[in-house]
């Protein structure tokens, strides 16, 4: 994947006041649920303590008095309050799970949708994988965020603050002692988790750059062997495994120091709750029961302090989540509909490119002031090097992009008073590598035309030349085409691609030729489809194929970005310009190819 | 760097591990421990002094309450029992950390050692498993299955010690207090466990049907994403929405059916701990009533049946998550178990400089698997000789040169480089005295400068790097780019043209001057003028070295000594260009093609 150079730096972004507002709307329709989950927790936060100062009644009232009866109120007090906690804790897992997972489905969803509006130009400069990690681990983060998160602080600070409460009625001058000690406990804690989250990010990348020369050197292989370069290679790598060593081995070490360091803290407490309190117990200020609760209130505090720690540290990295992730939702499409626009209900009629400046980058137009007119039903064959700019034409056709200066008019209107879905709807296009979608083959025909029958996608299968092969294979119309259409020929995916264009009935059609080789009888289907598709229609074809070009109505030679040569194919034969050293380069090569596919006797094992 | 040293080691020691790749799985992880063994019995052995040193608190509060308190000697013993309490903490703390660090280094170091042993078996072994194996496959097994067996040494197996040794170690303090209280607090406990085992094994059964649909889910998206054009044309937003939603939804149902499970589970175990604790309570309270129990050994039994029932509650999420390491761990063993290809095995050198004379006698090569690819394979090359093999796709001619360099292994005849049998001389000498140059060669993600100094066993000046990219024609290619020779190129940096990339390989090749060379030559799809200037190059190239050419065009192999003509593994005509172009067979054919084609090509042009 090209990935690279595009790779999100790891957001170090300071706390952001605006996105964090922003995060809290994501949850806003459902404040019910975040008012039920953090109610919940509340309770079950507070029953914690009660159930602690139970167990001081038992000691107190129960035991140093010597009174059973009294155990057997207290425990049926403590059985009832179980089943209460029991109801509380399935609730709120069940609400703040439910409403994590909701807001994440919310938030896919709005990306989506907004990202089927963006324009072409955002997909170009923006890698698959980028928009897929905002969708899955950012949403994810962000859901997190707003909703362990939030009831892990509601968790923690309800359970120090009740906790706290109770001390007090026990023995204040002692809750105070304890008091002191929380500031200095969650102060540790953020220390070390900020420590840590670095160490972890320092691995992450140390394994990405493992993973990338596990990849490279695995698909080098042969070179790596034939180079003899074995030893140094890993020499190399062992650099890689060592910085991953080094960072992994110290988050662990800092985990492994963060939880005894903040339990000596509350062993500091204790020891004072013992000094203190243990000379109160002489003198009737404190109970057996009551130092028992202390100690049981200062030993459970670990966990919500190391809750609180955690959450704050994941904060900073759920706020650059969403921060990318709304950058994705506020991207605006640069081809939008003007107000006005409309369906003209046929887009039939000559193409003029009038005056036509395009550009990628300001500082290298594409096109400049350039005039084309393709009159209606032309077949139009775009010739030249790779990467000269031949899809950009179409692109320009399609409205997948606007020309910065000039117009186009198609049946001479300017095609920005259309709607996009009206023009982008009777345009059929089969891609070079064509892409299918996960499912059958008849599921992918079918989506030229969504309401098409079972009969018009064999018809339309039928003349794009696809039929016979697709009845070869064991399960016809409803074999699976694999994911990305893997389980098929690029010919094959050609062949579905034609019948998915042929289907769509659509007014202009744009084909771009595959350049791998494709075996002969597919290479002939393919081209009697093409045919079929370009007779009576106004056609664009990127064409690597000499009997294409030949048959196109008017050529394009596209060169350096711009139309180097244009007219019909004799015409420019006898120009001997840049077409003609494309032709005969091609003409050797596609003979020498139908050579080569002879001698290994393809023709023979295809069937008659 | 203490890497260089640990790498220096396991190259020094030549481990082989394929006798500890045990078909028994624990075998197996135990011995991929090997050197870390006794590392990690001490972090479970510290782990259990740490649980032991946190029954002591108890204990002592125990102590406390029954021996100072209540027979009121407080004074100085409280600050002896005050500073106690400290001093325990601090062991335990001591012990937590010294077992963490142990793990941890146990499982980074262990992780460390698999993935450089992994990365060098993986380049080491030969062609044959590399033809057989993807490349993605290979990479996912040693990136999230190696971490998969890292989790299993620094939590699983470790988490599991700690269950057990936290239940183990208060269990016998309980006993030690009270058997009949100790029997009792642990009634629960089978059944909480059972439990777990249960809820886990179905929650990662409900897991996997929540994976399979975020698996399905990202296919979704990514089709859609990287199809844009498709959906664009066809103007499929609406469509692409609804069946991003079917499958998002699904995502969101699975999810909510997973918490379900954990809404009912964890409050289920609430209910079940909250009356073991009360039953404990109750039934100790009444013996301390009784007099048959002391009210400090009570609150000390309080204390420590927490620290019984609450980590059984993890117990199935542990073993679940152990069970994925053993798979994991079974992936990996699959590679290791893999024979490596010798590569120091044999003569280290012939005693003089090669002269580069090769002769094959009757050299035959099949596959394991049965199929014959090369058979009688006889001709000689003498030092300073081009050998050119011609013949159409599948008949050999890749076979024939990869025998030279033992990338596979002759399996009858004999094949002699300057009359040494090759299976006696080591594959490292002989690849250190071939080059390679592929028509598509691959590029390493490094600068221009490494890639072409990426043979040389040596530190290369840059002189000597341009002086070779000078005579293979790429020299102003580097200097065209903004960072010179240190421009990252291949699938990381910047994209070069087949041409470009071919002359960085014919650099590579000068400076490694080798006295036998392996050119490909086929099809080429550079464009004519470029041609030119690779075959300048490559001229340069061949002079005074013994070459085998790829053929695939006649111009390429006329001015070969010999010329081998392959079709089906075998040698079907043999000799010069003048011998064989008064032959009839393939190579009559192909000759006469050429001239066809420019015949044919002239008539086409001046028909138009």
């Amino acid at each position: 994947m090209s990935d690279y150079g595009f790779q999100e730096e790891e957001f170090e972004s300071k706390f952001n006041g605006g996105t964090f507002l922003r995060i809290l709307e994501q949850v806003k329709p459902h404040w019910r649920w975040v008012a039920g989950f953090v109610a919940s927790v509340t309770v079950v936060s507070i029953l914690n303590s009660v159930f602690t100062m139970l167990g001081m009644r038992i000691v107190d009232d129960g035991i140093t008095a010597g009174s059973p009866t009294a155990l057997q109120t207290i425990a049926v007090y403590y059985g009832a309050l179980v089943f209460v906690q029991a109801a509380f804790v399935f609730i709120f897992i069940f609400l703040t799970g439910i409403l994590g997972h909701r807001v994440q489905y919310e938030l896919r969803q709005k990306m989506f949708k907004h990202l089927q509006t963006l324009s072409l130009s955002y997909y170009n400069r923006t890698p698959v994988g980028w928009i897929m990690s905002r969708m899955t681990s950012d949403a994810q983060r962000i859901a997190d965020l707003v909703t362990w998160g939030m009831l892990d602080v509601t968790w923690a600070i309800i359970n120090i603050v009740t906790a706290f409460i109770f001390m007090l009625t026990i023995n204040w001058q002692l809750a105070l002692i304890v008091f002191t000690v929380i500031p200095v406990l969650v102060w540790v804690a953020m220390w070390f988790e900020r420590r840590i989250v670095v160490q972890y990010r320092i691995a992450r990348k140390a394994n990405s750059k493992i993973t990338g020369a596990y990849n490279e050197n695995i698909t080098g292989v042969r070179v790596v062997k034939a180079m003899n370069r074995e030893a140094r290679n890993l020499e190399e790598f062992g650099g890689l495994t060592d910085d991953m060593f080094g960072a992994s081995f110290r988050a662990a070490q800092l985990s492994a120091l963060f939880l005894p360091s903040v339990q000596l803290i509350s062993a500091v407490a204790l020891g004072a709750i013992v000094l203190y309190g243990g000379g109160q117990v002489e003198i009737g200020g404190m109970t057996v029961g009551g130092l028992q609760a202390f100690i049981s209130y200062v030993t459970f505090m670990l966990w919500p302090v190391q809750d609180l720690a955690r959450v704050f540290a994941s904060m900073q990295q759920a706020i650059a989540s969403a921060e990318r992730v709304f950058s994705l939702v506020d991207a605006s499409p640069d081809v939008v509909d003007k107000p006005e626009s409309y369906d003209p209900g046929s887009i039939r009629g000559d193409i003029v490119f009038d005056d036509v400046t395009f550009w990628y980058e300001p500082n290298t137009p594409i096109l400049k002031g350039f005039n084309l007119t393709i009159k209606q039903g032309e077949t139009v064959a775009l010739v030249g090097p790779t990467g000269a700019g031949k899809s950009t034409l179409v692109n320009l056709v399609c409205r997948f992009f606007e020309p910065q200066q000039g117009r186009i008019l198609i049946g001479g209107h300017d095609y920005r008073d259309y709607t996009q879905q009206s023009i982008q709807s009777r345009i059929g296009m089969v891609l070079q590598t064509p892409h299918l979608f996960s499912g059958s083959i008849r599921e992918n025909i079918r989506y030229g035309r969504l309401a098409a029958t079972d009969d018009e996608v064999v018809a339309a299968a039928t003349l794009a030349g696809a039929h016979e092969f697709i009845m070869a294979l064991e399960k016809g119309y409803d074999g699976e085409v694999g994911e990305g259409g893997n389980r098929l020929s690029v010919g094959q995916k050609q062949l579905i691609s034609l019948a998915r264009a042929v289907l769509a009935e659509p007014e202009i059609f744009v084909m771009d030729e595959a350049t791998s080789s494709v075996d002969t009888l597919t290479e002939a289907l393919i081209q009697r489809g093409m045919e079929t598709m370009t007779s009576a229609r106004t056609s664009f074809i990127i064409a690597h194929r000499l009997s294409t070009i030949r048959r196109a109505d008017r050529i394009l030679v596209i060169e350096d970005g711009g139309v180097s040569e244009m007219g019909t194919h004799a015409e420019l034969i006898r120009a001997r310009g840049h077409y003609y050293r494309l032709y005969t380069q091609q003409f050797r090569r596609e003979m020498e190819e139908a050579f080569d596919k002879r001698e290994t006797g393809e023709m023979e094992k295809i069937p008659a | 760097m203490h890497g260089g040293r640990y790498l220096a080691s396991l190259t020094l020691r030549r481990e082989d591990w394929q006798p500890r790749v045990s078909k028994n799985r624990f075998n197996g992880l135990l011995h991929m421990l090997t050197g870390y063994r006794l590392m990690y019995l001490g972090a479970t052995i510290t782990l259990g002094l740490g649980a032991s040193a946190k029954t002591g608190t108890y204990l002592l509060l125990s102590y406390l309450i029954d021996n100072v308190l209540l027979r009121n000697q407080v004074g100085e013993g409280l600050i002896l029992i005050a500073v106690s309490f400290i001093g325990l903490s601090l062991l335990e703390g001591g012990f937590t950390f010294i077992s963490g660090t142990l793990a941890a280094r146990t499982a980074e170091g262990t992780a460390r050692r698999i993935r450089n042993y992994l990365f060098d078996h993986l380049q080491r072994l030969n062609f044959t498993y590399h033809d057989r194996n993807k490349t993605g496959e290979l990479v996912q097994r040693v990136t999230s299955d190696v971490d998969a067996v890292r989790r299993f040494y620094a939590e699983q197996a470790i988490g599991l010690g700690r269950i057990l040794l936290l239940f183990g170690v208060n269990w016998v303090a309980l006993l030690a207090i009270n058997i009949k209280l100790g029997l009792l607090a642990v009634i629960i406990v089978p059944f909480l466990a059972v439990l777990s085992v249960f809820f886990f094994g179905k929650v990662q059964r409900e897991y996997m049907r929540f994976q399979e649909q975020e698996g399905k889910m990202s296919t979704t998206l990514q089709e859609n994403l990287s199809g844009v054009r498709v959906v664009k044309a066809f103007a499929r937003q609406r469509y692409e929405t609804d069946k991003f939603e079917g499958d998002n939804f699904e995502h969101y149902r699975r999810a909510n059916k997973l918490l379900r499970l954990h809404s009912v589970y964890w409050p289920l175990t609430d209910i079940l701990a909250g009356f073991q604790m009360l039953a404990g309570y109750m039934f100790g309270a009444t013996m301390v009533i009784n007099g048959e129990l002391s009210i400090g050994s009570y609150v000390a039994f309080v204390g420590m049946i927490t620290w019984i029932i609450e980590p059984m509650r993890g117990l199935g999420r542990i073993i679940v998550h152990a069970s994925e390491g053993l798979v994991s761990y079974e992936r990996i063993a699959e590679i290791l178990r893999e024979e490596r290809e010798p590569l120091t095995e044999g003569l280290r050198t012939l005693g003089k400089p090669v002269r580069g004379e090769i002769a094959f006698e009757n050299v035959g090569f099949r596959y394991e698997s049965g199929g014959a690819v090369l058979s009688d394979i006889t001709f000689t090359v003498k030092p300073g000789q081009t050998v050119a093999l011609i013949g159409s796709t599948g008949s050999g001619k890749t076979s024939l040169v990869n025998l030279l360099a033992r990338f596979y292994e002759y399996t009858s005849g004999r094949l002699t480089l300057d009359g040494v049998d090759i299976r006696t001389i080591s594959r490292e000498f002989l690849r250190a005295n071939i080059g390679i140059v592929e028509q598509e060669p691959f590029l390493f993600s490094r600068t221009l400068r490494e890639n072409i100094a990426y043979g040389v066993g040596r530190d290369v000046t840059d002189e000597e790097i341009f002086a070779a990219a000078r005579a293979a024609d790429v020299h102003h290619v580097a200097l065209s780019f903004p960072e010179g020779y240190d421009t990252v190129v291949g699938e990381k940096g910047v994209t070069l043209s087949g041409g470009q990339k071919q002359r960085v390989a014919i650099a590579r090749a000068l400076l490694k001057n080798p006295p036998i060379l392996i050119l490909d030559d086929s099809t080429s799809s550079v464009d004519t003028e470029t041609e030119a200037n690779i075959r300048a190059a490559l001229e340069r190239l061949m002079r005074n070295r013994t070459t085998f050419i790829i053929a695939h065009r006649v111009q390429s192999v006329m001015d070969a000594d010999l010329i081998l003509v392959l079709d089906k593994g075998r040698i079907v005509q043999r000799g010069t260009h003048d011998d064989l172009i008064r032959q009839p067979g393939f190579y009559q054919r192909i000759y006469d093609l050429q001239a066809r084609i420019e015949s044919e090509l002239e008539r086409e042009i001046a028909s138009v």
